[in-house]
């Protein structure tokens, strides 16, 4: 009977620290992963290993990346002096995924956030500052959350930015594209009717 | 708006509710601890999920039980509605027309109710955090660029009032989180300007016809009086180094205020208890007529023990202000089934250790 056993627990409660799990889910991986065969079991603590061993951070957008520079700065193609500032780095992939952006990113780790003890200290600011200095950066785009602290922190760097002399943008918020009005919530279309352009 | 029937299984004290109430004034009498208010509760928590007596829902399940069920039949603009609820150990079903739905907001404001309970005195004798809990409530039902506002005015002054807590603050980020609450900040002033506006009105009204003789009046005190975000900074910044030596955010509209006078006195302290309940009635009299004009009919209105209060003039005043055409469901301890204070034409029903019978 695995009910109590100290290693399942130990198990568990490592996949309950994971984003999304509970205890039935963390018990049913568990289970999974003790009747699997030995080989697939080890075959995802060798990855796991490996993927802490060899991603790390950019040194330059301070991405997470297999190999440094990261793919993006790498890439000569890219319009480096265009800097795109994102909270978390599932934040460049999702506007990578759209494709439409040719520039370079900053990830900052997170946002200001005095509850949770986070200041610019805690951040990649610092950082981003002095790519300013040495990288010949035309425009900062401010990409952080439509959230209170997400807007906090653009406020914050934009202030940065400009005392630097470099042009700093925010992401316009608003309707979603291909969506019917209806069915957009009233705060998002609130926002959206202040940020209205003129034609 | 009207209810046409509502039906509980499992519901607190009552057994196997049905309540048919009728198109005008319904009156609930009975003694104490019967399950009147239960009736009204038992109605609110079905349009609102909500419940005004508990916040732990496991004490609306009638004694041992762990399940209840609410459902009622109504009629909306003419056309019937059907809304249940079903509740299962913490777990909570709506259904809509017998769909289900996923979210409480698909169930909110499908049937407007304006209820009147003794504690409601609160606000007007209370703190001024109940008068602004109302403006919230109210605003926030009507307006979702309101209620957006004042999420985020809520989370940001948490976030500043943190910094502020600070042995010596940074001046530079507090600033960062004043430009959010001055633009939050003069939405929810500039709004709950326009609203106590409409209602001072509407609240005199009632009163008058309540009350006859006093006057009753009714400001919306702001406690830093700028619509825009730009005066509104201003107001902020003049007021950073008070805050700082403080460590909390002094000013903003987490401090704005309602005033009541009566007779030209506050009511809040002068106002003797009749008055302070007649206004506090005339504040939700004013808050039907408000739903009226914005959703073009009558909320059903509820009046918890609201006769025991008046003194019988009161009553009867009370009675003929009532707007012809409104559903009202009233209870009272009143052996006479509050008839001898309420000569209007009304239905009556006797609830007795949580039955209920047609009188």
């Amino acid at each position: 009977m695995l009910l109590n056993a100290p290693a399942m627990e130990r198990l568990v409660d490592a996949f309950r620290q994971l984003p999304g799990i509970g205890r039935r889910s963390a018990e049913r991986l568990a289970l999974h992963i003790l009747t699997a065969p030995a080989e697939e079991a080890a075959a995802l603590g060798d990855a796991i290993a490996q993927a802490r061993r060899r991603i790390t951070t950019c040194s330059r957008c301070c991405d997470l990346t297999e190999g440094d520079p990261c793919a993006v700065c790498a890439d000569p193609a890219r319009d480096h002096s265009l800097i795109c500032v994102v909270e978390r780095p599932a934040g460049a992939i999702a506007i990578e995924k759209g494709r439409g952006f040719r520039g370079g990113y900053h990830v900052l780790h997170g946002a200001l956030n005095p509850l949770e003890g986070i200041g610019p200290d805690e951040l990649t600011v610092e950082h981003l500052l002095h790519r300013l200095d040495h990288e010949s950066v035309e425009e900062v785009i401010i990409a952080t959350n439509a959230t209170a602290e997400g807007e906090a922190t653009a406020h914050y760097l934009g202030k940065l930015i400009t005392a630097k002399g470099v042009a700093v943008s925010r992401i316009a918020h608003g309707v979603p594209m291909g969506g019917g009005l209806e069915y957009a919530d009233d705060a998002t279309l609130s926002h959206a009717l202040d940020g209205r352009i003129r034609l | 708006m009207r209810v046409t029937r509502l039906a509980c299984k499992g519901f607190r004290c009552l057994k196997d509710l049905s309540f048919d109430p009728g198109p005008g004034v319904n009156i609930l009498s009975g003694d104490n601890a019967q399950g009147k208010t239960s009736v009204l509760e038992a109605l609110l928590f079905l349009v609102t999920a909500r419940s005004h007596r508990t916040t732990k829902e496991g004490d609306l399940a009638a004694h041992g039980a762990h399940a209840f069920d609410i459902s009622g039949a109504f009629e909306r603009h003419g056309r019937p509605l059907a809304m249940e609820i079903h509740w299962r150990r913490g777990q909570k079903r709506f259904k809509v027309n017998g769909a289900v739905q996923d979210r409480v907001s698909d169930i909110l404001g499908k049937v407007h109710v304006v209820f009147f309970s003794p504690e409601d005195v609160e606000l007007v004798r209370g703190a001024g955090a109940v008068r602004r809990r109302f403006l919230d409530m109210e605003l926030s039902q009507l307006s979702g660029r309101y209620l957006h506002a004042l999420q985020q005015y809520r989370q940001v002054l948490r976030q500043r009032n943190e910094l502020l807590k600070a042995p010596r603050p940074d001046e530079s980020l507090l600033a960062i989180w004043e430009q959010q609450l001055a633009r939050h900040g003069a939405i929810i002033t500039a709004e709950r300007r326009r609203f106590a506006e409409t209602l001072r009105g509407l609240a005199r009204d009632a009163y008058q016809r309540i009350a006859r003789r006093e006057d009753f009046e009714m400001r919306y005190a702001a406690n830093i009086d700028a619509d825009e975000p730009e005066a509104f900074l201003e107001a902020l910044e003049a007021n950073r180094a008070r805050d700082i030596k403080r460590g909390a955010s002094t000013r903003g509209p987490h401090r704005d205020e309602l005033d009541f006078e009566i007779g030209g006195q506050p009511a809040r302290n002068f106002g003797s208890q009749g008055q302070q309940r007649t206004a506090a009635l005339a504040l939700k009299l004013a808050e039907l007529e408000l739903v009226r004009q914005i959703g073009g009919e009558y909320p059903v209105l509820m009046l918890d023990d609201v006769l025991s209060e008046l003194d019988a003039r009161r009553s009867r005043q009370l009675a003929g202000a009532l707007p012809a055409g409104v559903q009202c469901i009233l209870t009272a301890t009143d052996p006479g089934g509050g008839r001898s204070v309420l000569p209007v034409e009304h239905t009556a029903f006797v609830i007795e250790d949580g039955c209920l019978e047609r009188k």
